[in-house]
């Protein structure tokens, strides 16, 4: 039975626990696009790898905000957070870990972080996304789950009980329980930045 | 001799997430939000709650960054912190290729695609969201 570090290790690596196997008739080759021309409204330039150091390093800040009210990013010293960068753009999940993990821990007396950072993108919406404050604990302590994240905040997303699926709510390209705590989610299956980025897209219908 | 309108910025070493990307240097074009100068007005009397509402911001400057003689504005959520940039720097009449970083509680710098009523949501106080602007990186 692996255990949640392990869960962690895994996600690094991209292996998501899932299986399939394509049909010979199912593989395409694909012509290379003959022109391709910036996307300057979807996309930011990259104008060097400083900037997405800079970039990276605010994104963990902002998470962290919402987290622990910055406190425990702040207390880093400036080597630890070059650390944090140099593991991920060295894909290297003990150098980056050693370090995140301090900003996936909280008070004994609390059951969680303050607020969890997350971001919900839609095909549906001209919104780049949805981010607010949710807690992951109520106020009779128990945990609120991914389920209770989109009915509070996106509650198109969630498909009525008896009808049909409509959609499929993805984190890292696989589609985690509903009853699923958030809590653990953003310890165990956020992206380096400590985002939850969770995509909401319409069920493929075959 | 006018320097050419870059789409790519020249940035140097150290740099924040200010960099250009969604709108052109050239103010002739068009940005992604509709240009209205009704998206950020003086002063404040809009209730507050329907997302089609402005928030309200307060700027601060750090360093010796130009003091806004208006500090207090109404912005559209939707207006990106790109766009508030550009308004920033054409009212502190900064020249395009001049910088400027804007910070959220003393500690990040959003990413210029961001809306600022999500951040107003996530890091509102008092019924405002504060915001330190700075020509060079001041909290990294």
């Amino acid at each position: 039975m692996t255990d949640d570090k392990d869960v962690l290790r895994d996600v690094w690596f991209g292996r998501i626990p899932t299986c399939f196997t394509l049909y010979q008739d199912e593989i395409t080759e694909r012509e290379a696009e003959p022109y391709y021309s910036f996307p300057e409204k979807d996309l930011l330039h990259c104008p060097s790898k400083d900037a997405i150091e800079a970039h990276f390093m605010s994104c963990m800040k902002e998470a962290d905000a919402l987290k622990h009210k910055s406190q425990v990013i702040n207390e880093m010293q400036k080597k630890d957070h070059k650390q944090l960068w140099m593991g991920l753009q060295n894909d290297r999940f003990d150098q980056f870990w050693a370090i995140n993990r301090k900003l996936m821990e909280y008070p004994a007396e609390e059951n969680g972080f303050r607020y969890i950072p997350f971001r919900i993108y839609q095909t549906t919406t001209e919104r780049p996304f949805i981010q607010k404050l949710f807690r992951p604990v109520a106020a009779d302590g128990q945990l609120h789950t991914l389920g209770d994240l989109l009915k509070e905040v996106c509650p198109s997303a969630i498909d009525p009980e008896d009808g049909e699926k409509k959609n499929q709510v993805m984190i890292h390209g696989i589609e985690p329980m509903l009853e699923t705590p958030l809590q653990w989610l953003s310890e165990h299956l956020s992206y380096p930045d400590n985002f939850l980025h969770i995509s909401i897209i319409p069920q493929p219908t075959d | 001799m006018a320097e050419e309108p870059q789409s790519v910025l020249q940035l140097p070493t150290s740099i924040a997430a200010g960099g250009e990307g969604l709108t052109d240097v050239s103010p002739e074009t068009t940005t992604p939000e509709p240009p209205s100068s009704a998206a950020v007005s003086p002063g404040t009397e809009e209730p507050a709650g329907d997302t089609k509402k402005k928030i309200d911001i307060l700027l601060k400057a750090v360093g010796v960054t130009p003091i806004m003689k208006t500090k207090k504005w109404a912005v559209e959520r939707t207006r990106t912190i790109q766009g508030l940039i550009d308004f920033i720097k054409k009212f502190l009449k900064l020249v395009a290729s001049e910088q400027l970083f804007i910070y959220v509680n003393q500690s990040f710098a959003p990413s210029p695609d961001q809306e600022v009523g999500t951040l107003y949501e996530c890091f509102g106080s008092d019924g405002k969201l504060v915001l330190h602007y700075c020509k060079s990186q001041a909290w990294g």
